[in-house]
């Protein structure tokens, strides 16, 4: 039976389309036979999670192209133009590129780590995007703790870039990677004290709960999206989230003009790629966050007779990628801060003005507006 | 709690030492105790070179010194050979020289400008001020076929007259440029980011700047109210209206809008250079008074002697280049070949200051004050 | 009255001869008298060390320092004249910083040496560079290659053949 409203994840969401063509039956027969229904589901959550990292390297792969055209449409000029339709598989001969390049460990380099580095980079970058709901049930898992399982994902990054940067043997690389630490754990703090602050809005840390929270309206027109109830904590979290995944003008970690390529100074071919892939899935899910949290996650109009699945879907996309958008243009038109005073300002106003944040959403909350 | 000094080589191949340059840097974390500068790496040996080359010849030597500005650099080389041979240059040639050296000034301080930026982290900058560079380039190309290693300057005069369309092509250009520098000061001078970068950063005092024998712009930006167009005026520029541009503070936010408004005044000279272009020869005829093939193009080589013998005799001139004061010392014995010529580049007495000014500062303040010294490599190794 | 003369006035003992280098006033100047001539000269309000030249006459040295005022916007040429045997004159760090550079590019390539320089070693050849280049009598048909070594210095050698390129 079709019942878009009930479902919560993927998994359900799966089921019910089986069901309603009528081949779920069968299906889980044919393995109920073998004593084995679990194996089913197993199958089922497998392949969804392929179907959702291979679409995140898709947009991954999108996001590099789409980088460079907007680097050229600020700077006036054109981008990529010749490998495919407007240099659309351009990212795909860079691909081609990497891969064919000569993988350089070098000779005094910790061969261990400096190999392990890229995939402890790489796993947390895709992991992150199990509880961000694309859509309506378009979620893998939407876990009870989805916030802070998101936080504490995302904080694993520091600790490959500082294994990284450590095994590399290079000083650039070193210095690179003891600035990406200092800055993540300073804007780690606002970054979860600005997320808590809706948490205290919804009273629940579940991904689907907050986009819940955010679906209704006010006088029919404006919708309850948190970044009306929280302008501070949108500006705090999307400074926080820049600062985390590490883009100009917070790009301490890599500053190329500074300390060649930063962390990954040494690393070439497939490594190489892997550092340059979470860096883009990271801007994609932390996009996909920040709308999560702060502009309604995947609400939007209902238009009739399209499945609410598809709608939602759009409208997420279409708001991750004005987050996206956004953090590029913010890219091509600042220079780059000092390292000494993006600290400076986390600690000294971030984390002041986060706490104050927090207050004035627990006195909002106390005072019944939401 | 027990620290270690780390020593930190940076260049000669890095990102931001805008060609071949070699920092030694005695770190602690990420303060920088002590910076050396090693130099050479693009040594030509140019002036060995003109030891054997005839007067003619070594010009366009003088254009793989300075090689983002090239035309002031052929100029203070035939400026000096003119002085020493006491050629007098007809008036044309002069405008066409001050045009195209001004021309060039904006060029020069487009690079500079876009490669501060640059290595700031502000990419589009540097693709705005290339726009644009492009279009000067163009002209250039025009004028001598050459976009950057012009050789277009000759002893008494120039090459080639400017040729048609040229001076339409330079007012568009003046036009839109015009409109360009309003947009990069839209662009970054209001920039919260550049601006705490750049103020207040590598701060060096007018006493100081004149002992290191700084020049240029970044002399200006100490505050000293020189401009060797000014105050010992050469070529046609005691005719010219233009104002020095100054500012006090000293530090890299000043030299930045010093070269700002160099290129305004550098625009509002073109301007006066298009109005009143006289018409005369291109080439000193005077002296060496040759009389050309009939019929064959009005070339400078058609009038001046391939084989020049300026009479035995020393001489230091030097002219207001877009980076500060470059001068040429020439040493003739009366022959074909120059005895000694030494030039004195300003990137080089520039750079010497770089140490004192980022002691105690970090390596991206470094990065922002040797970018905005303006410093190239070929006019410093020479 | 030039500079150049009212130097020769106040310090008649250490300025051999005055005159005029084109349109410069010029003073020779004893040797050892350059350093207490020049912080005269730096008294007088000559602020601007433009640029140091050494020249090799072959029989003897020069060593040229022009010098600019920007109160006055007047300039002045000094020179000294050395032996060919052992060049060796007064630094003027102590007075302008900007002569550091300056006089250990002349050392380096000229071979003129600075007595009382802090730091008077070669600044665009490799250390190890064998002559002074533009002195007149300097081999220029021995090749001379520069490899880096273990610790990133520079080895000069005149046998190439161990280079890839020269097989």
């Amino acid at each position: 039976m079709w019942t878009g409203d009930t479902m919560t994840n993927a998994y359900e969401l799966i089921v019910n389309i089986l069901t309603a063509i009528g081949v779920y039956d069968q299906i889980y027969n044919l393995f109920e036979i073998f004593g084995m229904a679990y194996v089913l589901k197993i199958l089922i959550v497998s392949v969804l999670i392929a179907v959702l990292f291979a679409f995140v390297l898709v947009t991954v792969m999108f996001l590099t192209w789409m980088e460079r055209k907007v680097v050229a449409l600020v700077q006036v000029r054109y981008g990529p133009m010749v490998t495919g339709p407007r240099g659309l598989l351009q990212p795909v001969m860079d691909g081609i590129k990497l891969i064919g390049k000569e993988d350089i460990i070098p000779a005094k380099a910790d061969r261990w780590i400096f190999t392990l580095a890229p995939f402890i980079v790489f796993v947390p970058a895709l992991l992150i995007f199990i509880p961000i709901p694309f859509g309506n049930s378009l979620i893998i898992s939407d876990l009870r703790v989805g916030l802070l399982y998101i936080i504490a994902i995302s904080a694993v990054s520091p600790i490959a870039v500082l294994l990284a940067g450590w095994a590399s043997n290079n000083k650039y690389s070193l210095l690179g990677a003891m600035r990406a630490v200092a800055q993540d754990i300073s804007y780690t703090i606002p970054l979860a004290l600005a997320a808590i602050a809706v948490v205290i809005f919804t009273g629940s840390l579940s991904t689907v709960d907050i986009v819940n929270a955010q679906g209704d309206y006010w006088f029919g027109i404006i919708p309850k999206w948190f970044i009306f109830l929280q302008p501070i904590g949108f500006v705090l979290f999307l400074i926080a989230s820049i600062a985390e995944l590490g883009r100009i003008p917070f790009d301490f970690q890599e500053s190329e003009s500074e300390l060649v390529a930063g962390f990954f100074t040494e690393y070439s071919g497939m490594k190489f790629a892997m550092f340059f892939l979470a860096e883009y899935a990271h801007l994609f899910a932390v996009s996909g966050i920040v709308v999560t949290l702060f502009l309604g996650g995947w609400n939007g109009p209902v238009i009739p007779f399209i499945p609410v699945q598809i709608t939602s879907l759009v409208y997420f996309l279409i708001k991750t990628y004005a987050v996206i958008f956004f953090t590029m243009w913010l890219r091509d038109t600042v220079p780059r801060m000092r390292i000494d005073q993006l600290l400076n300002i986390g600690w000294k106003i971030m984390v002041p003005l986060a706490l104050l944040n927090l207050l004035v959403a627990g006195f909002l909350v106390t005072a019944g507006v939401i | 709690m027990e620290t270690e000094e780390l020593l930190i080589n940076m260049g000669p191949v890095h990102p931001s030492t805008h060609g071949v340059l070699r920092f030694k840097l005695r770190m602690d974390g990420e303060i920088i105790k002590e910076c050396t500068i090693v130099l050479g790496y693009l040594h030509r040996g140019t002036e060995k070179l003109a030891e054997m080359k005839t007067y003619l010849q070594f010009i366009p030597y003088t254009d793989r010194l300075d090689y983002v500005s090239a035309m002031p650099s052929n100029y203070a080389y035939v400026k000096a050979v003119e002085e020493l041979a006491d050629i007098e240059v007809p008036l044309r040639a002069e405008y066409i020289r001050v045009l195209v050296m001004e021309l060039n000034r904006i060029v020069n301080h487009l690079v500079a400008i876009g490669s501060l930026l640059m290595d700031l982290g502000a990419s589009t900058m540097m693709m705005w001020g290339f726009r644009e560079r492009e279009k000067a380039l163009q002209l250039f190309e025009m004028l001598c076929g050459a976009r950057m290693t012009f050789s277009y300057m000759r002893i008494g005069g120039v090459r080639e007259d400017l040729p048609d369309g040229f001076i339409p092509k330079l007012k568009e250009f003046i036009e839109d440029m015009e409109k360009r520098i309003a947009d990069y000061e839209q662009l970054i001078n209001n920039n919260e980011i550049f601006l705490m970068r750049m103020k207040g950063i590598a701060t060096i005092s007018a006493e100081e700047a004149i002992n290191y024998g700084m020049t240029g712009p970044t002399l200006r930006g100490s505050g000293v109210n020189y401009d060797i167009r000014r105050l010992e005026p050469y070529s046609i520029y005691p005719d010219l209206d233009f104002k020095v541009c100054v500012r006090s503070e000293g530090d890299s936010y000043a030299r930045y809008i010093v070269r700002i408004d160099e290129m305004r005044e550098s625009l509002h000279i073109l301007r006066q250079l298009i109005d009143n272009m006289p018409e005369s020869s291109i080439i000193a005829t005077q002296k060496y008074g040759i009389i050309p093939m009939t019929g064959a193009p009005y070339t400078a080589q058609t009038y001046f002697p391939r084989i020049f013998t300026p009479p035995a005799g020393e001489v230091y001139s030097r002219i207001e280049a877009p980076k500060g004061e470059l001068g040429f010392y020439i040493v003739s014995d009366g022959t074909t070949k120059p005895y000694r010529i030494k030039i004195r580049s300003p990137s080089f007495c520039n750079l010497a200051a770089i140490p004192q000014l980022v002691r105690g500062l970090k390596i991206p303040d470094l990065i922002a004050a040797f970018g905005s010294i303006d410093v190239v490599l070929g006019d410093v190794d020479r | 009255m030039n500079p150049a003369e009212e130097l020769k006035q106040a310090l008649p003992g250490s300025v051999m001869s005055t005159g005029m280098q084109v349109d410069k006033p010029l003073a020779v100047i004893k040797k050892e008298e350059l350093l207490a001539a020049a912080a005269k000269v730096k008294e007088m309000g000559f602020d601007h060390l433009s640029v140091i030249t050494g020249i090799d006459y072959t029989d003897r040295f020069e060593v040229i320092y022009n010098l600019f005022s920007y109160k006055k916007k007047e300039n002045l040429v000094l020179k000294v004249i050395l032996d060919h045997n052992n060049p060796e004159v007064d630094s003027l760090t102590s007075l302008w910083k900007g002569a550091n550079w300056l006089e250990r590019e002349t050392y380096d390539l000229v071979g003129i040496k600075f007595a009382g320089h802090p730091n008077l070693v070669r600044i665009l050849l490799p250390e190890g560079w064998n002559g002074h280049p533009l002195r007149k009598d300097y081999d220029m048909d021995t090749e001379q290659f520069v490899t880096i070594g273990e610790d990133g210095e520079d080895i000069v050698s005149t046998d190439g053949s161990n280079l890839l390129r020269r097989k």
